[in-house]
């Protein structure tokens, strides 16, 4: 018993999870509105985003690559939800729009992945070249104007409720749900992780790390296009800078959340945890009254933990490996 | 068992041959293992046996040949293949996934599943986990990660997993090295079990008594070739050795035979180890003199020869170089009393491919060749042109890649580069792994030019005339200890052998 208290304390989703808790409670005890209904449930609305692209590079972290292009896709997909649906441009209906959407972000993904894959190109070049790519495509496609008269439909994805609860919400928990249950109870799941452990032992185990890895680029690309669909409308018009900084913010989070960087190790309450974490940060920040000044402390603070969190993953790596060697 | 299988081999491997990069790692190997057979397969390093392992497992395809199962050819060069014609493989480094538990360790790949395929059957796999366990003897918690596992519960996972297919070709490679005295009671005890019912295994193994208290049949490769088969009842354990060692020695051109004058002792290594790798390792070498290290995979000698160079710091003892002490852990303070190591894996560690022949050469005395710590391309042209003239690299030019080089003609490029430090000691591991023979013959020369000059060199090589043929004396290392010293006059393939060899040979 005390030996499963220990492994329990030993784990950074604890960890994590305890920083957030004194996070809002100081907040809390020194300005009483941030703890108010209406608050925290603003702050979870802008952690929607972060929570469900999340749950893919969790996944595309734990095969041991990375994906930095999720904030420039974010921007060509909120694009492109807004020409197809806007009634100024192809008006399609909003079920066909966000399907299209969802597509395009599953391709995209899906692109990075045969790249770094059939190309052995390494996954930080090929999405280093996509955020920059896409980025550019979106502007083009904007051509420097605002997406206006986006549909009721549409709208309500963003801003509407069901049971009380924001449809954005729901959608980051089922996100959330579908990923765990995937890692956790599919042999696809623990193939995920078996490559990102050792990909020698997974060829000789007659599994093809290529193919999880496609998996978790796509997969990684659809929840893009999920986390579009659900924030984006929650403004009235769509500019061309959406989802700038996303990428930095969510492997942040997921790094804090105790996803190794080298792979094999992280799970997707813990990348949860991180971007609540980081999302509270935001908001305390706001609630400081730095202005402009609070974002620059929201960079600083953001960098200063994805330090922390790699230099801590190296450490207990270490610490590991001399355990097993003793062992 | 119907008669048939005992009739017909179960498996049969026929004319199989690989070469990689010119160099016959497998050539024209048949082999044939009945039902319910045990077949140890032996041989030194290099002779091929890890090559035919990767064959029948399906991790390479190779050049020419085929495997038969039950009389089917099996399609080479698929894991899965091999997988599915139930061939499972205990590697001799333990393979796992650090990360996952036992249980995924053990069904990777094969998990069984439940909702029409769609979701893990969790509860079948702990279930199966543990019972696959309860067989082995051993009983441990399925859902631990395997990385925090000791290393011979490691062994069991793996062993558990080749279990868990219900395999008919089980192959072991080295499957003792990592176990206790009572661990491998138990695994023999399975082994006898599996034999039992039908399982054929081809087991690989240094270790000589294993073999005789468990083969019927033993096959010996030698140099990728096959020497022979004989049922274990005909054979005895010098006549083994004798059959793997067996070849004709190159021929020895005189200047190294006679013996020589050596100066004082340029490297004195004293009661050198490091945990884990090498225990309590004394060792001298006299200017001009070659000595030898000789050893199994895995005996320490490139561990002994890394820490000696200061790559990493030993536990205990001391390395001095002309009497100088070295101190622990430093590279560049062992370069710099005189030491250089011209490391195995030459393409990862001694030289940058893409940097040009003349650029390699001069990497190590950069700062020597510059004046007022500006380069000077002429100095460094010089200094490349006379190297690769003394060391005869066959090359286009100064200026071409380094790639673009043979295997043997890289290998010259590295000891050049090290040579034009003026070292005192030289280290070689495995200085012509991979290299043809006149490549060879030339490396052999220059060793021994060296020498001539008064180098010490320490040559750590597996293969065995290399050592017999350049060494004045023959350093022989088993299990992280220094087993032996033989004098170049009384060293003979089969004593360096029984040293190197985990337990006595003649018992």
């Amino acid at each position: 018993m005390t030996k499963q208290l220990q492994t329990w304390l030993s784990r950074r989703e604890t960890g994590v999870a305890l920083i957030l808790a004194c996070t809002m409670a100081g907040a809390g005890l020194a300005n009483p509105a941030f703890l108010s209904a209406g608050n925290l449930r603003d702050m979870l609305v802008q952690c929607v985003p972060g929570i469900i692209v999340g749950c893919g590079l969790t996944l595309v972290i734990v095969t041991g690559e990375i994906d930095i292009s999720v904030g420039s896709l974010m921007g060509l997909l909120a694009a492109a939800i807004g020409l197809l649906t806007s009634s100024q441009h192809a008006g399609l209906p909003v079920a066909a729009g966000v399907a299209l959407t969802l597509l395009l972000g599953a391709l995209v993904g899906l692109v990075n992945g045969v790249l770094v894959t059939v190309g052995r190109v390494p996954s930080i070049i090929v999405t280093l070249g996509m955020l920059t790519a896409l980025r550019g495509a979106t502007e083009l496609l904007m051509g420097g104007t605002w997406i206006t008269a986006l549909p009721d439909g549409l709208r309500f994805l963003g801003t509407g409720s069901v049971l009380g609860i924001r449809v954005s919400l729901w959608t980051a928990a089922a996100a959330v749900a579908v990923t765990a249950c995937l890692v956790r109870y599919t042999p696809l799941g623990r193939r995920i992780y078996a490559v990102g452990s050792n990909p020698q032992a997974a060829r000789l185990a007659g599994l093809s790390p290529n193919r999880v890895r496609l998996f978790a680029f796509a997969f990684t690309g659809f929840l893009v296009g999920v986390a579009t669909v659900v924030s984006v409308p929650q403004m009235s018009v769509i500019e061309s800078g959406v989802g700038i900084g996303l990428e930095l913010f969510v492997v942040t989070a997921v790094v804090v959340g105790g996803t190794s960087i080298s792979g094999g190790r992280g799970t997707v309450w813990g990348t949860l945890l991180g971007v609540l974490l980081l999302g509270s940060v935001r908001t305390v920040l706001i609630f400081l009254n730095l202005g402009e000044r609070a974002t620059y402390w929201e960079r600083a603070i953001q960098g200063g933990f994805i330090l922390a969190a790699v230099l801590l993953d190296h450490v207990t790596r270490r610490r590991r490996a001399a355990c097993a060697a003793t062992a | 068992m119907d008669s048939d299988a005992s009739i017909h081999p179960f498996i049969a491997v026929r004319g199989v041959t690989k070469t990689y990069g010119g160099v016959r790692a497998l050539s024209d190997v048949s082999l044939e293992l009945a039902a319910g057979e045990l077949h140890a397969l032996c041989g030194e390093n290099g002779a091929g046996k890890s090559t035919l392992i990767k064959v029948l497992s399906g991790v390479i395809t190779p050049d020419a040949g085929e495997v038969l199962v039950s009389g089917r050819p099996l399609r080479l060069g698929s894991v899965a293949e091999s997988e599915a014609a139930r061939i499972a493989v205990i590697h001799q480094e333990v393979v796992v996934f650090p990360h996952l538990d036992v249980r995924d360790n053990v069904f990777a790949g094969r998990e069984p599943r439940q909702c029409g395929g769609l979701l893990l059957d969790r509860g079948r796999m702990r279930r199966e986990t543990e019972a696959l366990l309860a067989r082995l003897g051993e009983r441990f918690d399925v859902m631990q990660p395997v990385g925090e596992l000791p290393l011979a519960q490691r062994q069991m996972v793996g062993i558990a997993r080749a279990l868990s297919h219900r395999c008919r070709l089980l192959i072991m490679d080295e499957p003792t090295a990592s176990l206790s005295q009572r661990e491998t009671e138990v695994l023999f005890r399975i082994i006898r079990q599996l034999k039992s019912e039908g399982v054929c295994i081809l087991y690989v193994s240094h270790r000589l008594e294993e073999v005789f208290a468990l083969a019927d049949r033993v096959t010996v490769l030698r140099d990728g070739g096959h020497v022979g088969t004989w049922p274990i009842a005909e054979m005895d354990p010098p006549r083994l050795v004798r059959a793997m060692v067996g070849r004709e020695l190159l021929p020895t051109d005189a200047p190294g035979a006679a013996p020589r004058q050596f100066g004082g002792i340029v490297l004195d290594v004293r009661n050198l180890s490091r945990r884990g790798a090498f225990e309590d390792v004394t060792l001298q070498v006299r200017a001009g003199e070659i000595v030898g290290m000789a050893g199994l995979v895995g005996a320490g000698r490139s561990e002994v020869a890394e820490t000696v160079f200061g790559i990493n710091p030993p536990d205990r003892g001391s390395v001095s170089v002309a009497g100088n002490p070295v101190p622990p852990g430093s590279v560049q303070a062992a370069m710099e009393r005189g030491l250089a190591l011209v490391p195995e894996d030459r393409q990862h560690q001694g030289l940058i491919l893409p940097m040009t022949v003349g650029e390699n050469l001069t990497l190590a005395i950069l700062r020597r060749l510059a004046r007022c710590g500006v380069r000077s391309p002429r100095r460094e042209r010089e200094t490349a042109a006379r190297l690769m003239s003394e060391l005869l690299v066959k090359a286009a030019g100064a200026d071409v890649p380094a790639f673009t080089l043979s295997g043997g003609n890289q290998q010259k490029l590295v000891l050049g580069k090290w040579l034009a430090a003026n070292p005192r000691v030289l280290i070689l591991d495995e200085p012509t792994r991979g290299v043809d023979v006149g490549a060879k013959a030339e490396i052999y020369r220059l060793i021994r030019d060296l020498a001539g000059r008064g180098l010490g060199t320490l040559l750590i090589s597996s293969d065995l005339p290399e050592l017999l043929l350049n060494c004045d004396r023959i350093l022989i290392m088993r299990g992280g200890r220094i087993s032996g010293e033989l004098a170049r006059a009384e060293a003979t393939p089969e004593k360096v052998l029984e040293l190197a060899l985990p337990l006595e040979v003649a018992s």
